[in-house]
């Protein structure tokens, strides 16, 4: 597995190379300032604190108005962003964190340990990876104005990934406003040191980002999330247009320069279209059904075992994806092929087997007798719904009844929590940097994944700081997943995004869409 | 649009308030079977009526079974009118969405009817439940017709019955204050104070003298009302809150067609344009019977 | 006249009181749940709890609807979880977008309606009547929503002559906002406009038979001036009140035109605030609807008095 690990790492880093020598050579036209970059997205963010939600649509807002301490590079490792530097003491307990000097936050004043000491003891509140990192902070203070200093409970390898992680991240706010707004108030001053900052907030109509002018760049080319950012663009303007056909005309009439969150049946046109082209998001999610292990009847390991051999995976992923191979990876590694540093490629593993029979088998097993099973899905997300109905019909061939329910997602995300009310419901995985992040393989989220061998291995893990010996874990903790079967992995789903051809510089790699160094070429 | 289709209702209705005398009844069976409106109402109803009764005889496929590897087929021999994101014949979906439609209009339309009928003899009667009925009615009259049967399917989540529950409220005040002017009108009427002095209870003289006096209007109004309960049906499941997603019914398909009309018009254009074959019907039938029944535009 | 308004007025109070309770209880009562939508699918419980708390939403439900009450008499419409702003404020937003699109579309539904109607009217029984009535009949039953995606379809992607959706308004660039609202506004008033026509060919046909018409006519008055200078006018007061009720209409129920045209106004502004359980924006928005609607009614009936003077108030 090291090998291959190691393999992996070493095409990657090529592929990585090819990709920017060829992005290098296409880009002839050199990049210039100015411009109007118009953006349609599919709704509203519950708010733009990235220390609030988990909500992905308030990430990718949030992540170009705020900067944290590290950001994630080309192969989702951490890199330092307003961090210079860091120091780990000989016995793993203290990190000691060098910030970089002369950053300007948006209203003028400079960033300072006092502001990073503030807004991650906040964050450490709050946000879901902040907490599972503070659960091990015994403390955390400034030592001069550009030094702070973090000392662990216990040795964790999970300190500078927590710092880096995009999603609901350790966003650096003046110490005014992290301290003004206690952890469950979402901020409603937003004053960040990113390339953009907010300009205004018309729900419903627009968000509008302008450049930054002092903002500081890292010297250091561009990758993934991190290293050098330039705002080329005057402004860009987030429009909403929760209608997904709407979005997709509006690109090719011209009103958005850029949509996110496509359906997949547009792609052809898109690629017929002169003035726009189609990109392919990769990944998106992966597909899961988290099944309910703490009551009813999914808490039967033989029941899930049956599901997870029944399902014949590819079909759904093909019909989801709209038909077009583009759009779907058939992978059973519960980290992406994008996160190489996780990835693992173990065979004869019981994913995707469509083995009727071993179904039927396990059903019996289990001693099911056509108990309705209570699945929730909603149609908000289309491919929730479509994956939900194509397993319905394949689960109920080898002899499950599945009660579909489908409602609304602020239903859905509600009655989740409730273990009485459901045996599985729908939803999607998104892109975890590390093994500890996933939060299907913890007993604090809807499911309840409270089996004791798998939490003494994510303990394990979360302790353990040797890369490699991480790595085994993780691979042992996949073998445990598909013999447990806490949730049932589908496929890859990628997603679609339209640009104006006059839209240049984006950086199509990254799992959310980023603006700084994209440029308007009209 | 929705909001169309639910004013339609009261405006339709405003015309047909005027009572049906009881030398017209004798005459009114042969009047309405030689009104043009009435007549090819009625035949386009009958052949969606059949449909949905022999669905199962006339469709070619299952209209519930996946086919993946069939999906956005544009029709053919095989497809007479193509097949869905999910390899569903459009055809079959279209035939058994003629169930859906009919049982949510009819059901509708007879709740309304019922529940109107009780509601406004009783409000017509007793001047003191009038006054809290009436105020009911109006507050529920004072919702946007649309977002109150969305948020009733919020609140009861999705299901046959629950549509016909949400609409038959959103459409039941219509119908109660058209039952409760007619009742004010007629009890006033010579022969009903006169059967009143006779001492006929009250109960007697509603059914005997004052119902059949509302027949009309009401006729009027259901026909109509059934047309609204198929479009506001369709719009429900359009805005993704109606019948469950996987039962065919026209919104469904038209809302599951919406994403791809470009890729592939025929999933929602032809259950779109049974809807409007339907409300096409409904709309003739409910016109010509105002037609005939309203006197005061029965001249020449 | 003046005891008429103040009775009228006054009889607003218990309607709007039952809209307000209505709307706190079902809202209320809808399974669901604002605090999960808003931290997002990976939140946790704990996280979930807290900000129930902090939002009040942890307390009897009697408690805050009588909190409710407190607020609504002191104007006070409270603040949305999701919008980071007063209701209020929010509502003052999204009017402006609702009100030029409904009128625009009336202003469709009556130009085409109205004429129509009249030139029905006039000529009974001829080819333009029955022409005239069966683009009506159709647009009563053409499914509004389905009619607003094929006129995308072919005016903005295949024709390219309109923008598909969106919105600006007309105080800053009127001609593109124009260019915006020709869509919806057609396909919201085509929809209108077939009840107009049908109501106001109804009233003229009726006017038409009245005695003084046969009069007007037999002293040799043209077609013409007949149909404007006498039946018109007499046949206005219907026609008001179909136009009076499609607005009030309207304003509260552009809701699927705002969606597909994407239109940020009350509409869409309220079907959002349905889905993720906004609740102080769902009251908020219902409550000014509904007072619009019970407001516009009431105007309509005033209207009468001054149309039609056999019309009066004690």
């Amino acid at each position: 597995m090291d090998r291959s690990g190691l393999f992996r790492t070493v095409v990657a880093a090529f592929l990585a190379v090819g990709l920017i020598g060829a992005g290098a050579a296409s880009a002839a036209d050199t990049p210039k300032k100015g411009g109007l970059l118009r953006v349609g997205n599919l709704g509203e963010p519950p708010a733009l604190d990235a220390h609030w939600t988990t909500a992905s649509i308030t990430e990718t807002l949030t992540n170009h108005i705020y900067e944290g301490l590290y950001s994630l590079d080309e192969a989702n490792r951490p890199i330092p962003m307003l961090a210079e530097s860091h120091t780990v003491s000989r016995d793993g307990l203290t990190y000691t964190f060098k910030l970089r000097q002369g950053i300007k936050f948006h209203n003028g004043k400079e960033m300072t340990s006092e502001d990073v000491v503030a807004s991650l003891t906040r964050w450490g509140k709050q946000s879901v990876y902040g907490r599972i990192l503070f659960a091990k902070v015994a403390d955390f203070r400034a030592v001069d104005p550009y030094t702070v200093e973090m000392k662990l409970k216990e040795r964790v390898g999970i300190v500078l990934i927590s710092l880096a992680v995009p999603n609901n991240f350790g966003a650096i706010y003046p110490k005014e406003i992290a301290e003004r707004f206690p952890p469950q108030t979402k901020i409603t001053e937003y004053i960040g040191t990113g390339p953009f900052k907010l300009a205004e907030w018309k729900p419903d109509q627009y968000i509008r980002m302008v450049r930054f002018d002092d903002y500081k760049s890292r010297n250091e080319k561009a990758s993934g999330y991190g290293g050098g950012k330039t705002a080329y663009v005057d402004e860009i303007r987030w429009i909403p247009v929760p209608d997904v056909a709407t979005r997709v005309a509006q690109v090719e009439t011209g009103e958005l320069d850029f949509a996110d969150d496509l359906n997949l049946d547009a792609y052809e046109r898109l690629k017929g279209t002169p003035n726009a082209r189609p990109i392919i998001g990769t990944p998106y999610y992966w597909l899961v059904a988290v099944l309910n292990k703490k009551e009813g009847l999914m808490t039967n390991q033989k029941l899930r075992q049956a599901w997870q051999a029944a399902i014949d995976v590819e079909p759904i992923m093909k019909n989801v994806a709209g038909g077009k191979p583009e759009f779907y990876r058939m992978d059973s590694s519960l980290a992406f092929a994008e996160v190489p540093a996780w990835h693992t490629t173990i065979t004869g593993l019981p994913w995707n087997e469509h083995n009727k029979d071993k179904a039927r088998r396990l059903l019996r097993e289990a001693g099911y007798t056509g108990e309705p099973i209570r699945f929730m899905t909603t149609q908000e997300y289309k491919w929730m719904y479509d994956f939900a109905l194509l397993t319905k019909q394949q689960l109920e061939d080898v002899g499950f009844t599945i009660d579909l329910q489908v409602m609304d997602w602020s239903t859905l995300v509600q009655r989740r929590n409730n273990s009485k009310a459901y045996d599985a419901f729908t939803t999607g995985i998104g892109n975890f940097f590390d093994p500890t992040h996933h939060v299907y393989l913890t007993c604090i989220w809807p499911g309840w994944t409270c089996d004791e061998d798998i939490l003494k291995l994510q303990d394990e893990l979360a302790r353990e700081i040797d890369p490699k010996k991480r790595f085994a874990l993780w691979v042992r903790q996949t073998r445990q997943f598909y013999e447990k079967v806490p949730v049932i992995r589908y496929g890859d789903l990628f997603g679609l995004r339209a640009a104006r051809t006059t839209v240049k510089g984006f950086n199509e790699k990254t799992e959310r869409i980023r603006f700084y160094n994209v440029w308007l070429d009209k | 649009m929705t909001e169309a289709a639910v004013d339609g209702a009261v405006a339709g209705s405003a015309e047909a308030v005027s009572p049906l005398t009881e030398a017209l009844r004798s005459t009114w069976l042969r009047r309405i079977s030689r009104n043009r409106n009435v007549v090819t109402g009625a035949l386009i109803l009958l052949v969606l009526v059949l449909a949905a009764l022999f669905a199962d005889v006339i469709s070619t496929h299952s209209p519930t079974r996946l086919f993946p590897a069939n999906r956005l087929k544009p029709p053919s021999a095989e497809h007479y009118l193509g097949t869905d994101e999910f390899g569903r014949d459009v055809y079959s979906l279209v035939v058994h969405g003629s169930q859906i439609s009919l049982l949510v209009g009819a059901t509708t339309m007879l709740l309304t009817s019922l529940g109107g009928i009780v509601t406004g003899l009783l409000a017509g009667y007793y001047r003191r439940l009038d006054l809290i009925l009436m105020r009911f009615m109006d507050g529920l009259m004072a919702f946007p017709a649309i977002l109150l049967a969305i948020a009733l399917m919020a609140a009861r989540g999705p299901g046959v019955w629950n549509v016909i529950f949400a609409l038959s409220v959103v459409y039941l005040p219509r119908t109660a204050m058209l039952i409760r002017s007619t009742v004010l009108t007629i009890r006033e009427l010579d022969y009903v104070q006169a059967a009143r002095a006779l001492g006929r209870g009250d109960p007697a003289i509603a059914f005997r003298h004052i119902l059949p006096n509302c027949l009309a209007p009401l006729l009027v109004q259901a026909s109509f009302i059934f047309a609204y309960a198929i479009l506001a049906e369709a719009i429900l499941g359009f805005l993704g809150v109606g019948v469950p997603p996987y039962v065919p019914s026209w919104g469904n398909v038209i809302a599951s067609g919406k994403n791809v009309i470009r890729e592939a018009f025929w999933v929602s254009l032809f259950p779109g344009l049974a809807l409007t074959l339907a409300g096409l019907s409904l709309n003739l039938l409910g016109d010509g019977l105002r037609d005939t029944l309203d006197p005061r535009l029965r001249v020449q | 006249m003046t005891a008429y308004l103040i009775r009228r007025v006054l009889a607003l109070l218990p309607v709007m009181l039952v809209v307000l309770t209505i709307v706190f209880l079902l809202i209320h009562l809808i399974p669901g749940d604002p605090v999960s939508v808003m931290l997002g699918p990976d939140a946790t419980l704990a996280q979930i709890q807290a900000t129930r708390q902090s939002l009040g939403l942890d307390r009897p439900l009697y408690e805050q609807l009588f909190k409710f009450y407190g607020r609504v008499l002191r104007g006070d419409l409270g603040r949305s979880y999701f919008l980071d702003r007063p209701v209020t404020v929010a509502l003052l937003e999204r009017a402006e977008p609702t009100l030029v699109l409904t009128a625009c579309a009336l202003l469709v539904a009556v130009m085409i309606g109205v004429p129509s109607g009249i030139i029905a009217a006039a000529y009974r029984g001829s080819v333009w009547d029955r022409a005239l009535m069966l683009g009506a009949l159709l647009g009563v039953c053409i499914p509004g929503f389905w009619l607003s995606l094929n006129f995308i379809y072919l005016f903005a992607v295949r024709l390219g002559w309109l923008p598909a959706a969106g919105y600006t308004s007309f105080l800053v660039e009127p001609a593109a906002a124009l260019r915006y609202m020709v869509l919806p506004a057609v396909s919201l008033g085509f929809n209108q406009s077939a009840l107009i026509a049908r109501i106001s060919r109804s009233c003229m046909l009726e006017v038409l038979q009245q005695d003084y018409i046969r009069t007007a006519r037999a002293k040799g008055l043209s077609q013409g001036a007949t149909i404007c200078g006498h039946a018109f006018r007499n046949a206005l007061v219907p026609v008001i009140t179909v136009i009076g009720i499609t607005m009030a209409i309207l304003i509260g129920g552009a809701v699927v035109t705002e969606i597909v045209f994407n239109i940020p106004g009350l509409g869409r502004l309220i079907v959002s605030a349905i889905m993720r359980r906004d609740y102080p924006v769902v009251q908020g928005v219902v409550l000014v609807t509904a007072a619009a609607y019970v407001l516009i009614n009431l105007t309509v009936d005033l209207l009468y008095a001054f149309i039609d003077p056999r019309i009066r108030y004690d």
